[in-house]
């Protein structure tokens, strides 16, 4: 027996009480403040959610009428703004990850040389990720403006003539998407940058002396070894770019003509501007649903890697 | 061989100019939004645009503080922040050391099903929390502002860091100090924490920056001008018709930005890793 | 003995307390949506005076812009932390009396002889009452103005539109004429026309559209629910009001702003009140009626009131205070900004010499406007229905908009809305 088991049993028997039992009450003890906030505060509202979808609440008369799935049947049938609404969101998504991804590598594959400057350059990069959202959303409003924005008026040095940036619908969802990803594309830059110089150096200068030049060492070596991070940094992108509604909210307000409007503004919209509680909860149920088909997604393609 | 170090030399040019070109549109708004909120209202939209403002108008920043009680909503976003940090940093650091270290029934999948709520956007549940809130009493004061954080997305990240963190140590720790009579509270608060500095650090620095950016809780939450958090307070410099008066909104965004980028700019390079920590998640 | 002082020290420190939240007494919290100074000042004298019959009774000003006004009240509302008073604008009175969150006041009035309740005018009364019960107390019955920038119209060579009104020329024809004039006789940035507060496509956008619709002999909606707005009427209304934006670009494009009152628009719609920012205004300016059209000549009045709020924390305190902001003396003051619902007030003299800069002769327009004036368009699902136009009208305001088309898909959207009550 070791002494550590020794010195176990001892207290035990010291105690009276198996250090089991012991263990299991700390244990509850200790978590017991985490679970209980996330179960009164998460779970609970989660389970509030879906039962608020079953019924339609005015939040400026306080009535609530039971009406079992037909929040679901209008939102599916006949909501024009909820398809589009979708649309938005996927076209969101599919803009932004993308751009995020490569932006990410390309900035980590520049910054994984050890040059001077480097430290100052990651500095830059990641500066906007600690910086607010409303911050970065006010700044890239102010420069966006049509006639006396500061992006515009640079073009018009240039003799371009600038569109509207926040009010020409396919411009707008550009602008929205381009804006964020110069937000956070910094954090993807450094989860890859400490992958890169994870990867060991002997497989570059091994496909270096067969001949293969940078390229090909990035082509064939690089990235398919970052293989295991892109996903991640995808699957966690995908979620994130859900989530965003600051930033939509003040840059564009969801508009122009609903062309910006997302799954998760349309939420607060209905909520908390429509007052349709009752509908904003059946949104929410379905955000709910797709996040954590997301979230088991990511789960299983980190457990098979393992 | 001087063809290879002018190929060096050009690949070196190369790579600089490149990332020049890249850091514009990251640098630019900064640049932009500091030299504007020195500018008077009008030659914020002078055109051709001015690089520098052409007379400095510092007042600018007196005149954010006379618009609405700026100072006092820069401090409610300061100290909901620090406690948002200290009580996350409490119960995350007790909940991660007990999934960690101790084992007790179901630890696995209590944990498996706090990582559930990892992803869970809190537009999902604003709606009942706003009623939660109102039952409570809670709408209009800042405890929602404190509370939903430490329990909600924000703890469990904690949670998850702090769990990572305490998996790495070496078991030996606790059953030398199990040994000299110490309990499991003890062992926690004497052993476990203070070794834990790094793993706190970068947590604190989430949390800060957390509740610092927080923006759909206050705009569902708070109605008192005096109760404003700071994005809030950013997005009300507005004149009687709705619309931005820019020079003050930017001038109180560059104020709100500053600090926060200076001790960015000084402690660099454990922000960065903090971030990598959290975002790596194992 | 160290007992006995801490004891009364801690007396002294709850008497303290005490007192000082005695010496305090309540706080009305106010809701507005007027930022103005000049607004405000005539407030807060109203306050003062109400102090000399309410000692102690402070009055906090709430100032909500007007695009957030009902979504912020309604939050409040929602959250158990609702205001005491405040303004209601007449689109969303149907709304808030339907859903019983406002008090009744006419206890307080009616039996007051002082106070003279049947001054009041059935045409302000008639949104807020239902039966006996009053919901709100009108203060502002004012109708839509043209406000002209004199020295633009010389610069244009155009006639002003009060001399063209007299002659019965100003019709939206002549106004288009006008308004291209100016605008081009004018520097780039400077346009013939800006809508109300400039809001023009955002949260004043009925009060844009109504007087277009009505002179052309439509509306938005009719009293039985039924959408006007693609009535070919409407269409034709709204196609000039589009080729002015986008034709002749005389009219302040969405995205810009160009205010008239700093003397970047020649013309601009909207109420009297907005004379509190000609103060010092650096031209020479002028009102005249609302230009006519095919069906003639139209007045379109807004209507504001003062509700408290049924569940307010200082509900009877909040009543007595409304009633002291609507006696006699107190509309005679805000009347320079605000036209009367008192028909003494409207019809006296002193209305006519209430506002500093405006002459008589202009006054007189507003109070013609009244008696001829039909309110702006209200339904009890008002915030519903203006949400869910106002993305659809986004795409009205493009270069190359089928404006039939857009206008059928409103009505589309809407009439659901306007069906259910």
């Amino acid at each position: 027996m070791s002494y550590a088991q020794k010195a176990e049993r001892r207290v035990e028997r010291r105690r009276g009480w198996s250090l089991a039992r012991r263990d299991a009450l700390f244990g509850y003890l200790f978590i017991s403040p985490q679970v209980l906030g996330f179960l009164v505060f998460v779970v609970g509202p989660i389970v509030a959610v879906f039962v608020f979808s079953l019924s339609e609440r005015n939040l400026l008369t306080g009535q609530s009428t039971f009406v079992g799935l037909e929040n679901y049947a209008w939102m599916f049938t006949a909501d024009p703004v909820f398809r589009k609404v979708l649309v938005n969101s996927l076209v969101f998504t599919a803009g932004l990850v993308p751009l995020n991804i490569v932006l990410a590598l390309v900035l980590a594959l520049l910054l994984s040389r050890r040059r001077p400057g480097v430290t100052l350059f990651r500095t830059l990069f990641f500066a906007p990720v600690v910086t607010s959202a409303v911050a970065w959303a006010i700044v890239w409003r102010f420069m966006l403006q049509n006639e006396s924005g500061t992006i515009n008026q640079l073009l018009q040095l240039a003799g371009i003539d600038g569109p509207n940036w926040l009010r020409e619908e396919n411009w707008a969802m550009a602008s929205v998407i381009v804006t964020r990803v110069l937000k956070n594309v910094g954090l993807n830059m450094i989860i890859y940058l400490a992958a890169i110089q994870g990867i060991p150096r002997e497989y570059g200068d091994a496909a270096r002396v067969d001949g293969a030049n940078g390229w090909h060492v990035l082509r064939h070596v690089t990235i398919p070894m970052l293989a295991p991070t892109t996903l991640l940094i995808t699957i966690i992108t995908i979620v994130g770019s859900m989530q965003v509604f600051d930033h939509i909210l003040l840059m564009t307000g969801g508009g122009p003509a609903n062309a910006t409007m997302v799954l998760v503004y349309y939420i607060y919209q209905q909520g908390f501007e429509f007052f349709a509680t009752g509908y904003a909860s059946s949104l929410s149920v379905i955000l709910f649903i797709v996040t954590l088909g997301l979230t088991l997604a990511h789960w299983l393609l980190r457990g098979r890697e393992r | 061989m001087s063809s290879l170090s002018a190929n060096r030399r050009l690949g070196a040019v190369l790579w600089f100019a490149s990332l020049l070109l890249l850091a514009l549109p990251f640098v630019f708004p900064f640049w932009w939004m500091i030299t504007s909120s020195l500018k008077s209202a009008s030659e914020v939209f002078a055109f051709p645009p001015t690089i520098l403002p052409e007379t400095w108008q510092w007042r600018n920043f007196v005149d954010v503080f006379g618009y609405q009680p700026f100072a006092r909503q820069y401090f409610n976003s300061l100290y909901i922040a620090a406690l948002v940090t200290a009580g996350t940093i409490l119960v995350s650091s007790l909940a991660g050391y007990a999934f960690a270290r101790i084992r007790f029934p179901a630890s696995s999948l209590i944990f498996l099903l706090l990582l559930s709520a990892l992803m869970m956007p809190s537009e999902v549940t604003i709606v009942p929390n706003f009623f939660f809130m109102t039952f409570l009493g809670w709408v209009n004061t800042h405890i929602p502002l404190i509370v939903l954080p430490i329990f909600g997305a924000n703890g469990v990240v904690g949670t998850f860091l702090m769990r990572q963190f305490f998996l790495s140590l070496p078991g030996e720790i606790e059953e030398a100090a199990m040994i000299d009579g110490l309990g499991r509270f003890g062992i926690f608060w004497r052993i476990a924490l203070p070794i834990a500095r790094p793993a706190l650090g970068a947590l604190a620095i989430i949390s800060f920056l957390f509740s610092w950016n927080l923006f759909l809780e206050p705009l569902v939450f708070i109605n008192d001008l005096e109760l404003f958090t700071l994005p809030l307070a950013l997005n009300n410099f507005t004149d009687n018709y709705g619309l931005p008066i820019w020079h003050l909104q930017l001038a109180a965004t560059t104020l709100s930005v500053l600090p926060v980028l200076v001790v960015y700019i000084i402690a660099q390079r454990q922000v960065v890793e903090s971030f990598a920590m959290s975002g790596v998640k194992g | 003995m160290r007992r006995i002082k801490a004891f009364l020290l801690t007396l002294a420190l709850l008497l303290v307390t005490a007192g000082t939240a005695l010496a305090q007494g309540e706080t009305l919290r106010f809701s507005i949506w007027s930022g103005n100074q000049a607004h405000l000042d005539m407030l807060n004298g109203f306050a003062e005076s109400f102090r000399e019959t309410h000692p102690g009774v402070q009055v906090q000003l709430d100032v909500i812009p007007f695009a957030d006004y009902v979504q912020k009240v309604t939050l409040q509302l929602a959250g158990g932390n609702p205001p005491d008073i405040g303004w209601l604008a007449e689109a969303s009175a149907p709304t808030f009396i339907e859903a019983g969150v406002l008090a009744d006041v006419s206890g307080a009035l009616e039996g007051d002889s002082e106070y003279d309740f049947q001054d009041f005018s059935q045409s302000a009364l008639g949104l807020w009452q239902q039966g006996d019960v009053l919901y709100g107390i009108p203060f502002s019955n004012s109708p839509l103005i043209v406000y002209y920038n004199a020295d633009m119209f010389e610069a244009a060579g155009m006639e002003t539109p009060d001399v063209l009104a007299e002659r019965g020329e100003w019709t939206w024809e002549k106004f288009r004429e006008v308004a291209n004039a100016t605008a081009e006789a004018t520097p780039d940035g400077v346009y013939g026309y800006e809508q109300s507060d400039g809001e023009g496509y955002g949260s004043r956008v009925w009060i844009a559209i109504t007087p277009m619709l009505r002179a052309f002999g439509s509306d938005a909606w009719n009293d039985q629910g039924e959408c006007l707005l693609d009535s070919p009427e409407s269409v034709e209304a709204m196609t000039l009001y589009h080729d002015m934006i986008f034709e002749d670009e005389s009219i302040v494009p969405p995205g810009e702003r160009a205010d008239f009152f700093s003397g970047n628009s020649a013309i601009t719609i909207t109420q009297l009140s907005r004379t509190a920012q000609l103060q010092g205004a650096g031209f020479d300016w002028g009102i005249a009626p609302l230009p006519s059209g095919p069906a003639g000549q139209v007045a379109i009045v807004g209507q504001a009131a003062l509700v408290v709020f049924k569940n307010a924390p200082n509900r009877d305190l909040a009543i007595e205070f409304a009633k002291h902001i609507t006696s006699q003396e107190n509309v005679a003051t805000m009347a320079q900004f605000f036209p009367p619902a008192r028909r003494s007030v409207l019809e006296s003299d002193a209305f006519l010499q209430s506002n500093a800069i405006v002459s008589p002769e202009d006054m007189q327009i507003i109070a013609d406007g009244i008696i001829n004036g039909s309110v702006v368009p209200s339904h009890p699902n008002f915030p519903r229905i203006d949400a869910s136009a106002r993305p659809i009208f986004d795409q009205l305001w493009r270069p190359n908009a089928d404006v039939g088309s857009v206008l059928g898909q409103v009505c589309d959207t809407i009439s659901p809305l306007l069906a259910s009550d």
